[in-house]
C-alpha cells in the first residue's frame, strides 16, 4: 500500500517516513501519525497567524503613529513598545463576557467562529516557499476564494444574532460589499491565471520568470483594490465606521469575542497580501536570501502598503463602493481579460 | 435708503401703530404696539427690502404689565437696520408669528414661547426647544420661581446698588 | 424617559409613516453629532426624508444667569458659549458693553484684539477641518490641524495662563498685555503654518474620494439661507459674499486687506473650501497687524463698578461659525436687565431639516459636519 506522502518538505521526509515506519511497526494504525503530523501542522499555522497577527497590530499602529506624527507605542515591553499587542491580547481575555439578554445565542457564540476559521482555512495553500506549503491543491487559488467567501456567512450571523437594527444593517451591508469586490477579484486573478495554466499555487509561483506585476500591472491594480475592499479597510471600511450611523456588525460583541474578529481581519489581510504577492510578485522567488524571506518580506510590503493607504484617505460612500466595483472595477478586469487572451492566442508560449 | 427715510416710510404707513421711534446709533429703533406687528414686518421685508432676521427676542417689562417681542431686521444688500420693539400684554402674550416671512423665526419664537411663554399664533410647530418638553413655567420671566433658583431678585436693585441675595 | 415618550409621541402625531419609511434616531450620543444634539431621521432605505433636531441637553441657562451678573462678571460665562472659539465670544460680549457705555479702547488693544481673534479664528477652523476629516474617515487629517492648534494653543497659554476658556478680553480692552517675545512667536507660527495648508490640500482637497464624498452633496438654497438667515461660511458657501469684518465693521478691521471667499452651489464642497481659504485670509491679517502694532496701554481706564445707561444694543460680530449677536437690555445698573444671545450655530443649524432631505444617510455626516455646530453655543 502507498502511503501518500502529505507533505514535500525537503529536509523532514525522512522524519515523516521514519514516523509512519515506526507505526507501522509497533502495530499503529496509519491514521494516528497522520492525524498527529496534521495537528503539529495546523500548530504551526495557528502559531504563525497569532505571531503575524499580533506584529501586524503593533506595526500598523507604528505606522499610523509616524504618518500623523506621533510615536504610537514606546512604553510597553520597552524597545518601541513591542509587547503592546500581547497586553491588549491579555486584556482582552480577561474581560467580562458580554452576550446581549435577546440575542441568539448559539449564532452569537458561533459566528466569530465562523469568521476566524474561514481565514484559518485559507491558509492550507499558501506557498511560503518551495515545497512550504500545507498541502499543494491542485485548484489552489480557486480553493482559496471560495474558502474566504465563507466570511460573509460569518458577518450575517454576527449582524442578525446581535439582536440589533443597526448591527444587522451593517451585517448586510459588508455582506454586500464583500460579495460585490468578489467578482471583480476573480476576474482580475484569471488573467494571471490564463498565461500560467494551471491553478496551483506552486506552479504559479514557478511560472513568473518574470513577475506578473510587469505583464498584468492593470490586473494587480484591480486586484489590490478588491482585496483593500474584501477585508474591510479603508477607504472601504464603512461595515466599521464608527462615525456612520450604522456602527457595524460587531458591535455587540466585547472582549474575546471580539478579538476575535479582529485578529481574523488581520489574518485575511495576510492572506490576500499572500496571494498578491504570489501571483503577480513572483512567490517566494529571489537573489541571495532564502526563499522564506523573500516571500515574507514581499508580503509584508504589500502589507505596509495596505496600511498606508488606511491612513491616508478618506471612507467612500456605500452607494459610490457599490458603484465602483459593478461599473469600473468589473469592466476594466473583463476588458483585462480579454486583451490577455487576445496576446496568448498570437504568443501561444506565453 | 437712509435709516431716517425707514422711519419716515413706516410711520407714513402705520402711524397709529407706532408708539416711539428713533434713530439711535446708525439704527431705526421702533416701539409699536403689538395688533399689526405681522403687517410692520412684512412691509419691512417685501417693501423696503430688508429681508434678513437678524434676532428675535423676547423681553418682560414686569412693572409695566408688558412683554415685548424685539425684531432685529437687516438686509445683506443694503445698509441700515431697524429695530422693532412689539408689545403686548403680560397676562395674555399673543402675537403673531412671522414664520411665513422669515424661516428663521421657526426657532427663536419656539424659544421666546419656551423662555417667556408668548405664544405666536400660526406658528407650525410651537413647542419647547431647549427645556425638556414636560417642564412646567418659564423661566427668563421676572417672576419666575423654582426653589432650586438662588437669584439675586431684581426688584432690590436700585440703579447704583448692588443687590442681595434672598435666601442663604 | 417621559420627555424622549412626549417627543417621539409629538413627531408621529404630525407626520404618518408610510411602510416604507422608518425614522431613525441619531444621538444624543453619538461620535459625530459634535456635542449632544439629537436627530430623529425619517428613511426611505438609505435617502432622507426628513430630519428633526432636538436640542436642549446642553441648556445652562446663559440667560438668566447673565441677569444676575454684573457686566464684567459675565465674561467668563461668554467663553462657554462657543469653547472652540473663546477669545472670539469675549470679544464680542465685551465689544457690545463698550457700544452701548460708550467706550473707547486703545490702539494697541485693538490691534491685540485683532490679532488674537484671527488666531483663535485659524484654530477653530483648524479643528473643525479635522473633526469633518475625522467624520469622513480621514484620521491623519485630523491628527496634523490638532497639531497646529497645539501650537496656537500654546500661544495663547503664554496670554492669558488659560489653554481654552481664556475670560481674556475685558470692557475697555484686554486684561494684560502680551508677554515680551509674543509677536515674535507669533511671526514665526505664521511662518510654520502656511506650508502646512498645501499638506492639508494633498491629503484631502486634491483627493478623489475626499471630493467625490463631499461636492453636490447637501445643498443650500440662496433664497433659504437668506430666509433662515444663515450667517459665516455657510452663508458665504452659498453665493453671498457677505462678512461682518467688512460689510459691518468693529474694531479696526476696515484698516486691512483681505478677500471674502464665496461659494456658487452651496453644497458642503463649497463650505469647506470657504473654511479652508478663510484660514490663509486670516493669516494675511495677522501679518498686517503686526507689521503695523503700536504700543500703549491695554485697558482703557473704567469705572470699577460698569454701569450701562439705559437703553438697548444689537452688536454683532462675525465669529468663525457666523454673526454672533448680543442684544443688550440695560436699566441703568450694573446688572443688565435683559441678555440675549443670538448664537450663529443655532440659527445656522434652522437650515439643517432644509439641506438633509434628498441626501444619502452617509452623507448626514457630513451635512452636519458642514454647519460646524458647537452645542454650547446652541443651547447656551
Amino acid at each position: 500500500m502507498v502511503i501518500p506522502l502529505p507533505y514535500s518538505v525537503g529536509a523532514s521526509t525522512g522524519a515523516v517516513e521514519g514516523l509512519y515506519s515506526m507505526s507501522k511497526a509497533w502495530g499503529i494504525p496509519w491514521i494516528v501519525p497522520r492525524l498527529a503530523i496534521m495537528f503539529a501542522v495546523v500548530s504551526i499555522i495557528i502559531g504563525f497567524i497569532s505571531v503575524a497577527a499580533m506584529f501586524l497590530i503593533w506595526w500598523e499602529r507604528k505606522i499610523s503613529a509616524h504618518i500623523q506624527s506621533r510615536f504610537g507605542p514606546m512604553r510597553v515591553g520597552g524597545w518601541h513598545g513591542w509587547a503592546q499587542s500581547l497586553a491588549d491580547g491579555v486584556k482582552l481575555l480577561l474581560k467580562e463576557d458580554i452576550i446581549p439578554a435577546r440575542a441568539d445565542r448559539p449564532i452569537f457564540i458561533l459566528a466569530p467562529m465562523v469568521v476566524f476559521a474561514s481565514s484559518l482555512a485559507a491558509y492550507v495553500v499558501i506557498p511560503f516557499g518551495p515545497g512550504l506549503i500545507v498541502q499543494d491543491l491542485n485548484i489552489g487559488i480557486l480553493y482559496i476564494i471560495a474558502i474566504s467567501s465563507l466570511a460573509v456567512v460569518g458577518i450575517i450571523m454576527a449582524g442578525w444574532s446581535s439582536n440589533n437594527k443597526y448591527a444587522a444593517l451593517g451585517a448586510l451591508r459588508s455582506a454586500a460589499q464583500a460579495v460585490s469586490y468578489e467578482v471583480p477579484l476573480v476576474v482580475a486573478l484569471l488573467s494571471p491565471l490564463l498565461i500560467v495554466g494551471s491553478l496551483s499555487m506552486t506552479k504559479i509561483v514557478e511560472a513568473q520568470y518574470v513577475p506578473f506585476i510587469v505583464v498584468q500591472p492593470l490586473a494587480f491594480l484591480i486586484y489590490f483594490t478588491c482585496a483593500v475592499a474584501e477585508t474591510n479597510r479603508l477607504p472601504f471600511d464603512i461595515p466599521e465606521a464608527e462615525s456612520e450611523l450604522v456602527a457595524g456588525f460587531h458591535v455587540e460583541y466585547s472582549g474575546m469575542r471580539f478579538a476575535i474578529f479582529f485578529l481574523a481581519e488581520y489574518a485575511n489581510m495576510f492572506v490576500v497580501c499572500a496571494i498578491a504577492t504570489t501571483v503577480f510578485l513572483g512567490g517566494w522567488k529571489g537573489p541571495l536570501l532564502p526563499p522564506v524571506a523573500w516571500f515574507l518580506i514581499k508580503t509584508f510590503f504589500l502589507l505596509f502598503v495596505m496600511m498606508w493607504l488606511r491612513w491616508t484617505l478618506s471612507r467612500v460612500r456605500v452607494d459610490q463602493l457599490m458603484n465602483v466595483a459593478w461599473k469600473v472595477l468589473l469592466p476594466l478586469a473583463f476588458v483585462n481579460l480579454g486583451v490577455t487572451g487576445l496576446v496568448m492566442l498570437f504568443y501561444p508560449a506565453g | 435708503m437712509t435709516v431716517e427715510e425707514i422711519v419716515q416710510q413706516i410711520q407714513s404707513r402705520f402711524q397709529e401703530q407706532i408708539r416711539t421711534s428713533e434713530v439711535r446709533r446708525g439704527e431705526a429703533c421702533l416701539i409699536i404696539k403689538g395688533d399689526k406687528s405681522f403687517e410692520i414686518c412684512r412691509f419691512i421685508k417685501e417693501e423696503l427690502g430688508y429681508d434678513y432676521l437678524n434676532c428675535l427676542s423676547g423681553v418682560d417689562w414686569i412693572t409695566e404689565g408688558e412683554m415685548e417681542v424685539v425684531y432685529n431686521i437687516s438686509s445683506l444688500k443694503q445698509p441700515g437696520k431697524i429695530t422693532l420693539r412689539a408689545r403686548i400684554p403680560r397676562n395674555e402674550p399673543v402675537l403673531r408669528s412671522v414664520v411665513p416671512l422669515w424661516g428663521t423665526a421657526n426657532w427663536h419664537e419656539r424659544e421666546a414661547f419656551d423662555l417667556f411663554g408668548i405664544r405666536f399664533e400660526n406658528h407650525p410647530d410651537l413647542r419647547r426647544i431647549l427645556l425638556p418638553e414636560d417642564w412646567i413655567g418659564h423661566p427668563l420671566r421676572k417672576d419666575y420661581q423654582d426653589e432650586r433658583f438662588v437669584s439675586y431678585p431684581w426688584q432690590d436693585r436700585k440703579p447704583g446698588g448692588v443687590a442681595r441675595p434672598t435666601s442663604a | 424617559m417621559t420627555t424622549v415618550n412626549l417627543q417621539l409621541q409629538q413627531v408621529q402625531e404630525r407626520t404618518a409613516e408610510t411602510m416604507e419609511e422608518m425614522w431613525v434616531n441619531m444621538g444624543p450620543q453619538h461620535p459625530s453629532t459634535h456635542g449632544v444634539l439629537r436627530l430623529l431621521i425619517k428613511l426611505d432605505g438609505e435617502i432622507i426624508h426628513e430630519c428633526i433636531p432636538y436640542m436642549g441637553y446642553m441648556h445652562r441657562c446663559h440667560e438668566k444667569i447673565g441677569e444676575n451678573r454684573a457686566y464684567v462678571q459675565i465674561i467668563p460665562y461668554t467663553d462657554r458659549l462657543d469653547y472652540l472659539a473663546s477669545m472670539y465670544m469675549n470679544w464680542a460680549y465685551c465689544l457690545c458693553c463698550e457700544r452701548l457705555m460708550e467706550i473707547r479702547i486703545p490702539e494697541r488693544a485693538e490691534y491685540l484684539r485683532v490679532i488674537i481673534g484671527e488666531l483663535q479664528r485659524i484654530a477653530s477652523h483648524l479643528i473643525w477641518l479635522g473633526t469633518f476629516g475625522l467624520d469622513l474617515g480621514n484620521f491623519t487629517l485630523f491628527m496634523w490641524c490638532f497639531r497646529e492648534r497645539e501650537m496656537i494653543l500654546d500661544l495663547f497659554e503664554a496670554v492669558s495662563g488659560q489653554r481654552l476658556n481664556y475670560s481674556f478680553m475685558r470692557i475697555g480692552g484686554l486684561a494684560l498685555d502680551v508677554p515680551e517675545g509674543w509677536l515674535a512667536d507669533v511671526k514665526s507660527f505664521l511662518a510654520w503654518l502656511k506650508p502646512r495648508f498645501v499638506e492639508y490640500d494633498r491629503i484631502s482637497t486634491d483627493n478623489v474620494i475626499w471630493q467625490k464624498r463631499i461636492q453636490g452633496v447637501g445643498i443650500l438654497k440662496p433664497e433659504d439661507a437668506v430666509s433662515y438667515a444663515c450667517s459665516g461660511p455657510v452663508l458665504r458657501g452659498s453665493g453671498f459674499r457677505w462678512d461682518l469684518r467688512r460689510d459691518d465693521p468693529y474694531g479696526i478691521y476696515d484698516r486691512f486687506a483681505f478677500d471674502v471667499p464665496m461659494g456658487t452651489r452651496g453644497d458642503v464642497w463649497d463650505r469647506f473650501w470657504v473654511r479652508r481659504l478663510e484660514m490663509e485670509e486670516s493669516v494675511k491679517i495677522v501679518e498686517q497687524a503686526l507689521k503695523a502694532i503700536p504700543l500703549g496701554q491695554v485697558l482703557a481706564p473704567v469705572a470699577k463698578k460698569l454701569r450701562a445707561p439705559v437703553g438697548d444694543i444689537y452688536s454683532r460680530v462675525e465669529t468663525p461659525r457666523g454673526e454672533l449677536g448680543h442684544y443688550l437690555v440695560a436699566d441703568g445698573s450694573e446688572r443688565p436687565y435683559r441678555y440675549k444671545v443670538r448664537a450663529p450655530t443655532f440659527v445656522n443649524l434652522s437650515a439643517l431639516p432644509v439641506m438633509l432631505p434628498g441626501c444619502y444617510i452617509a452623507d448626514c455626516v457630513a451635512v452636519l459636519g458642514s454647519i460646524d455646530i458647537v452645542l454650547c453655543e446652541v443651547d447656551r
